[in-house]
């Protein structure tokens, strides 16, 4: 629907190749700068205005001044950092969003996080970035990154080949079970719960 | 000649047959008859073991015929699920797998128990495969339909053993419950079915699924024939490490003793939250039924953890039991079933061990609410019969698949092998529902004496299907 819209004469195309590897190759930048905690070329991706908004996973940043002094004063915390998904969608020549899934160990947890920017191309500075969000979840229940890699791993562990079309749906039903364990591990069971080796009812 | 073996219980069979009204032999003919006339369209049985069969029955006609007393099943026809061992049939346990093994040297205890006692094996029943299945659509043999719709499904695994009964092609048959594969086909068939207690009855020469949890168990379109079947295959054996070491304790004499001091109390919490209408009305009219033993709701803890648990003991040890398979012949298996082992195989050791512990667990708590309720009344599954190929259902506006989620209700009961008989409950409507009878660890006497009363009441019942021609 949304398409098709856009895409009548006179609306703005969407996703034209050349554009959509501009922003590609400015977030791969934007994505190095964090990791690297280079302040101030993470500054000079955000539209220097007033009207810069950047809601981080707890704070709640206004306006340019808002933001630099964030970045100036928070050092990164995440390591193992890695886009599991990047949509990037342009509107025209000067406008586009770049939305992320990423997975990262903050302060040694795992975390899903999520990354949503907004991009504006002004006629003298160029993309900047408008309007950015990133929020986090606890370990990636709604994800099957973290079974992609335990699923090789422990199949190969066990010298289990696996068909690649057979992956899915065990990664499926791994997360299936997943779900259904998670309140049962969570159960602080009393010392004496021993497992019976033949059990009798 | 005025019998037909298809319409009569197991019970009036063998009166007749002990009696001479009819022969063992023409039973069986007229059982083998009906077989190959239905199979068409119900695609129950695997294999027909005619020549046993009639071997069978000729050996009981001779002992009458002798003045000799061939059995409390003389001349009754089964069949079993095709995880039985049969001498000289290759237990396949619903796989294409095993094709391949040699054919069984000896019957199963079960099956030579019910010889024992006059019974005549006529074949081998369709299941889903290696027993990891509620519905019988079966990759490899197709699928089971259910005798009373034929587009529906039989319910599994024990999907052929539910179909043959209901049909009134065998009055008793043999199959077997992990996480509810006797009482899921039970409910969908709508016939009796019995889970004894975990190591009641002997698996020694059954293909097995999860050894933590696997039991076997008869179905039937009586109460009498359930226990009948269920007396004859009572005792010690050892070649199921898990059978029972304790004295036979024999249910047909006592089925007409009434309600008498038993407490029933219906489930409520997680067995009655988003429990859908059709299910919840069965409950409740086997209830009012066993109301002279006042009835009252009581609530077993964490039931969602028991049946997670469950889930995951099913998958590991099954995943664990058919990992060389997996290594070699993954390709092999029934797409549907295949990668819930192979998921199984891969679980963390941590899971496993968490879900034993709470098993301890649960057996305790269940057993101090069993001090004050003999018999406790659950759904036997959430919905009766699916379509076959049906691949989700609505329980109460949340869509959830059918295959993992038939077992809602069964899974936690099983988990710790408490004995459950599965009663059937015919509405006006067009497809039956069970319900779970559950009782106290080695107290299947005390529910089929309640089944008893349900059956007399009318409430439940087991009706042979219509087939259309």
């Amino acid at each position: 629907m949304v398409r098709t819209l856009l895409e009548t004469e006179g609306m703005p195309k969407i996703n034209a190749p050349h554009i959509v590897g501009e922003l590609a190759a400015l977030h791969d930048a934007y994505e190095r700068a964090l990791a690297a905690n280079d302040v101030p070329t993470l500054k000079s991706f955000f539209w220097d205005s007033p009207h810069v908004v950047r809601y981080g996973a707890s704070e709640h940043l206004y306006g340019t001044d808002a933001v630099s002094r964030y970045r100036e004063g928070h050092t990164p915390v995440f390591t193992h950092r890695q886009i599991v998904r990047r949509e990037i969608l342009t509107l025209g020549p000067d406008l586009a969003s770049i939305m992320c899934e990423l997975s990262q160990t903050v302060t040694g947890q795992q975390r899903h996080s999520r990354q949503s920017q907004t991009w504006c191309r002004f006629p003298e500075a160029g993309w900047k970035i408008v309007s950015a969000h990133v929020s986090q979840t606890t370990p990636p229940a709604d994800t099957s990154l973290g079974w992609e890699t335990y699923v090789s791993e422990a199949a190969a562990a066990l010298g289990l080949p696996l068909h690649p079309g057979h992956r899915p749906g065990v990664i499926q039903n791994l997360q299936r079970a997943a779900n259904l364990a998670g309140p049962l591990l969570a159960l602080n069971l009393p010392l004496d719960a021993d497992l019976a080796p033949i059990f009798t009812p | 000649m005025n019998f037909d073996p298809s319409m009569a219980s197991a019970g009036e069979i063998a009166a007749a047959v002990r009696e001479q009204r009819i022969t063992a032999r023409a039973v069986t003919e007229a059982t083998l008859e009906r077989i190959a006339a239905t199979h068409a369209s119900l695609n129950a049985f695997t294999t027909v073991t005619a020549q046993r069969a009639r071997l069978e029955a000729m050996a009981v006609d001779a002992c009458i015929a002798a003045g000799r007393d061939p059995g409390p099943l003389a001349g009754v026809p089964h069949a079993v699920k095709n995880l039985f061992d049969l001498a000289g049939i290759v237990t396949v346990a619903g796989s294409k797998i095993n094709r391949a093994h040699p054919p069984a040297k000896e019957d199963a205890t079960a099956v030579e128990r019910l010889r024992r006692a006059g019974a005549i094996c006529v074949g081998a029943l369709n299941m889903g495969e290696y027993a990891y299945d509620f519905v019988t659509d079966n990759a490899h043999d197709g699928p089971t339909r259910n005798p009373r719709d034929l587009a529906r499904s039989a319910g599994g695994s024990s999907g052929g053993c539910g179909a043959a009964v209901a049909a009134g092609l065998v009055p008793i048959a043999l199959g077997t419950d992990t996480n509810g594969s006797i009482r899921v086909p039970s409910s969908f068939c709508g016939i009796w079915g019995l889970k004894p207690t975990y190591g009641r009855l002997s698996r020694g020469g059954t293909f097995p699924f999860v050894a933590s949890l696997d039991h076997i168990g008869p179905f039937a379109r009586t109460v009498a024939d359930l226990a009948a079947a269920y007396d004859a295959m009572q005792g010690p054996d050892p070649r199921d490490p898990a059978c029972t070491l304790r004295p036979v304790e024999p249910a047909s004499a006592r089925l007409n003793e009434g309600l008498g001091e038993l407490r029933v109390a219906q489930l409520g919490g997680y067995f009655e939250k988003n429990c859908p209408p059709q299910a919840h009305s069965a409950v409740a009219a086997v209830a009012s039924v066993l109301r002279a033993g006042f009835t009252r709701h009581v609530e077993l803890p964490q039931v969602a953890e028991a049946r997670a648990a469950a889930f995951i003991i099913t998958a590991i040890e099954a995943g664990h039991l058919h990992l060389d398979r997996l290594r070699t012949q993954a390709a092999d298996f029934d797409p549907g079933i295949r990668d819930r082992f192979l998921a199984g195989a891969l679980m963390p050791g941590a899971w496993y061990v968490q879900a034993q512990k709470f098993r301890s667990w649960y057996r305790a708590q269940v057993a101090e609410i069993f001090r004050h309720v003999d018999i406790l009344l659950a759904p036997a599954t959430p919905v009766p019969a699916t379509l076959l190929g049906q691949e989700t259902m609505t329980i109460e506006g949340v869509e959830m698949p059918v295959r993992p989620n038939l077992g809602l209700y069964t899974q936690p009961i099983s988990f710790i092998g408490l004995p459950v008989v599965a009663a059937p409950v015919h509405p006006a409507g067009p497809q039956p529902i069970g319900v779970q009878l559950i009782a106290a660890p080695w107290n299947e006497t005390a529910l089929l004496r309640a089944a008893r009363i349900l059956e007399a009441s009318g409430v439940c019942s087991a009706p042979v299907a219509r087939l259309a021609a």
